[in-house]
């Protein structure tokens, strides 16, 4: 087959024109690996270095027990400078994010009590410690509530020799592909899904939105060049650069930060080719209904805000209601976080390759012909 | 080069840049609505009290203490069970993305807990999703609590209550969470895409050596340029406040004045940052790259919005900082949900208050520099 020389044309000039600039170079194939690297690194689920203060006379040696034991963990830090002496302005200042407020009569003594007495449960003669949690963040705020319950039963257990009543029911809970919970392998693969959605997105809908602004769409619509051909020489390089991208991306996950490849490079190669043209033939429909650049840019973000948004990495799809999940099955982003979770942390499942992949070609498909549609409008 | 800076020609700039946005009605609209309309969606699409969970169970014993404790799971409202027979590989239904956790219960579950013997009930979680995996983990505990109350009649009944009050957000609502951020972040994105293409086009149309002809000073195109979008960005956030207050019924606990101040310097620090962009590359389609990339993921990931900047490791704590949305941030959950005061706003405000003159400053150093070879 002989390649057809206007789109080679299309390609060069592209390629070229992109390129050229050492900043855009620097741009398209640095920025990705660094943010990866950011976002990989510093983003963690799990609540840490929590400030926590606590209220209690200098003799109650249980609540100094407790403390103690919450700061030797890894979840507690010592709220430092404290001002004044009311905790909830501790907490409205963000000086603590936590406090522990013992019972009027010290909590020795009232534990002690409830110990002897034999009663349990508050208003039962039972003691009551007070936590108070800043919630503003309300998963931090959950997470607080459930470490300090867990050290308090820990304490209380060594404190009393409570007898270690094993419960009957146990659950073993065990997290499969990442057994570590480790923050690479959750984070990479997805924020590496949205920096190539920014890149082949933008660079397609802003390279036609470019020609439409300077007026040279019209010298190009004029010229001999069919239609198709204009097409495909806008969408192919952008094509090219994601997938020159994509490789270097990925090598630095695996390599760099250990992230698992369990599934076939072919196959997360192909996947990857699939979402490229997908994405850049959405550029390539959005850049017909604008104008200039400004127009685009504003446009892209009304398209990628929402494409990160719905696509399942930030908080669960499940939650959201009907009409937004509905949306979230127009987001390119969330099959291509599926295809790349499933082939590189789970070894691939057909069905699931085959559905999501589907899927992207399907709304790529439908994409490019609305768009080729719209550009004949135009030529009319 | 003139020596004073002329507020009339700032005006003069603002007026025409004013012209230019009144002239583009799909800009205007979307600076306007768009901010709204996300603020509104995403508002509503936010949860993360995850429930609905898929979880299938392969019950091998199929006794009564078995049926219960599947019963316990469904009747908790979090999880969507689905029953399987047992088959060879366990794991199937989390590599076939049809469920995200899995339960298998051993044969003589139910013997064994009449017997009091210890009976391990496995739970397989999947380790890919980051958004769901922590949080069932966290169910669990609770759900063998519930479970073993069932079943035994262990009523754990401790020596010391923990009471636990939730301050700032009682109810643990979702939308008191991510609607205040949601606004910080969406402002951020949209003001350094408003500014960011403004003098890069001026150069690309060849109109930017026109305007540097006229005796106008580069602060005074920087101020001129700045000033009608910083209006539009307030002008958003009043919108966004009104959507928080009177539909998501979010409260407002602290003082409007520095809501405002706050703000203001929030959305003049990433329209100073969008226009260094635009002045330092020239060309749109690369400062819109670059917005995008500055822009969107560091403001949504590295800002505290979702994900707290307190767990991350030591270096990136102190890499958040230069980023405003991670200080407004503080203020603007602070303000509606806190009713922190200036007192102990005095950081952030400072550090955006920074930010945006050493962003305009520079601007203007990198504009003079081209100006005179």
């Amino acid at each position: 087959m002989k390649l057809n020389p206007t789109i080679l044309g299309f390609f060069k000039k592209e390629l070229v024109q992109t390129l050229r600039d050492k900043r855009m170079r620097i741009m398209l194939f640095v920025m990705p690996v660094i943010q990866m690297t950011i976002f990989g690194v510093a983003i963690s689920t799990e609540t840490r270095n929590i400030k926590l203060a606590a209220v209690y006379q200098p003799n109650d040696y249980l609540m100094e027990r407790i403390t103690q034991r919450c700061y030797s963990s890894q979840w507690y830090v010592p709220a430092k400078n404290l001002t004044g002496n009311d905790p909830f302005k501790w907490i409205q200042s963000g000086q603590a994010d936590a406090v522990l407020i013992a019972p009027e009569k010290g909590l020795t003594h009232d534990a002690g009590n409830a110990h002897s007495t034999g009663s349990t449960g508050s208003g039962q003669g039972g003691a009551s410690l007070q936590l108070l949690i800043d919630s503003s963040n309300i998963t931090k705020g959950q997470a607080i509530e459930n470490y300090t319950q867990a050290i308090l039963s820990q304490v209380l257990g060594e404190t009393y020799h409570l007898k270690n009543q094993d419960p009957p029911v146990r659950f073993t809970v065990r997290y499969l592909y990442n057994p570590e919970m480790k923050t690479s392998v959750f984070m990479v693969p997805s924020v590496l899904c949205m920096i190539l959605l920014m890149v082949t997105f933008i660079l397609s809908s802003s390279s036609i939105a470019r020609e439409k602004e300077a007026g040279t769409m019209e010298t190009l619509l004029s010229s001999p060049a069919t239609i198709t051909e204009i097409m495909l020489g806008k969408s192919l390089p952008f094509v090219a650069l994601g997938m020159a991208d994509f490789p270097l991306v990925i090598a630095v996950a695996v390599f760099g930060f250990g992230v698992p490849m369990r599934g076939s490079v072919l196959l997360l190669l192909f996947c990857a080719f699939i979402f490229m043209c997908n994405t850049v033939a959405l550029g390539v429909l959005f850049s017909t209904f604008v104008k200039n650049l400004q127009q685009s840019a504003m446009g892209g973000f009304l398209f990628i805000f929402p494409a990160i948004q719905l696509s399942g990495v930030l908080y669960p799809v499940e939650n959201m209601p009907w009409l937004l999940k509905y949306c979230a099955y127009l987001d390119p982003i969330m099959y291509f976080v599926n295809l790349m979770r499933n082939i590189m942390l789970k070894g691939g499942d057909f069905q699931v390759v085959a559905f999501n992949a589907g899927a992207l070609v399907v709304m790529g498909a439908f994409a490019i012909t609305i768009a080729a549609k719209r550009f004949h409008q135009t030529l009319n | 080069m003139k020596d004073k800076v002329n507020l009339k020609r700032a005006y003069a700039v603002a007026y025409k840049e004013v012209r230019h946005i009144w002239r583009d009605p799909f800009t205007l609209a979307l600076a306007l609505g768009l901010p709204l309309l996300m603020v509104m969606f995403f508002g509503l699409a936010m949860d993360f009290n995850v429930h609905d969970i898929h979880l299938t169970a392969y019950d091998s014993d199929h006794s009564r203490a078995s049926r219960q404790l599947l019963e316990t799971f469904e009747s908790s409202g979090y999880f969507k069970l689905r029953q399987a027979p047992l088959a060879a590989d366990v794991t199937e239904p989390l590599q076939a993305n049809q469920a995200k956790a899995v339960l298998v219960i051993p044969p003589n579950f139910g013997r064994y807990i009449i017997s009091r013997q210890d009976s391990p009930v496995q739970v397989l979680i999947d380790g890919t999703d980051n958004s769901t995996a922590g949080v069932i983990g966290g169910y669990m505990s609770g759900m063998q609590t519930a479970a073993n109350l069932r079943l035994a009649d262990t009523s754990v009944n401790p020596l010391v209550t923990l009471k636990s009050r939730y301050l700032f957000n009682p109810e643990l609502n979702s939308r008191w969470f991510t609607v205040p951020g949601l606004s910080a972040v969406v402002l951020a994105i949209i003001s350094i895409l408003l500014t960011s293409l403004t003098v890069a086009r001026e150069w690309e149309h060849g109109s930017m050596e026109l305007l540097l002809s006229t005796p106008v000073h580069p602060l005074e195109i920087i101020l001129g340029k700045l000033a009608p979008y910083v209006g539009l960005g307030l002008f958003a956030q009043g919108l966004i406040y009104c959507l928080a207050r009177f539909y998501f019924g979010i409260p407002f606990e602290g003082s409007h004045i520095l809501f405002l101040v706050g703000t203001f310097l929030f959305i003049s620090s990433y329209m100073a940052l969008g226009l260094l962009v635009s002045v330092a590359t020239r060309q749109q389609i690369l400062a819109m790259q670059f917005a995008m990339m500055i822009g969107m993921l560091p403001n949504m990931l590295l800002s505290g919005f979702i994900f707290p900047i307190e767990n991350m490791p030591v270096f990136f704590q102190y890499l958040t900082a230069i980023f405003p949305a991670r200080w407004f941030m503080l203020v603007i959950r602070g303000v509606f949900l806190k009713g922190t005061d200036l007192f102990q706003l005095v950081t952030p405000l400072l550090a955006m208050l920074f930010m945006s003159v050493f962003f305009v400053t520079l601007a203007v150093r990198r504009f003079k520099r081209d100006v005179e070879p």
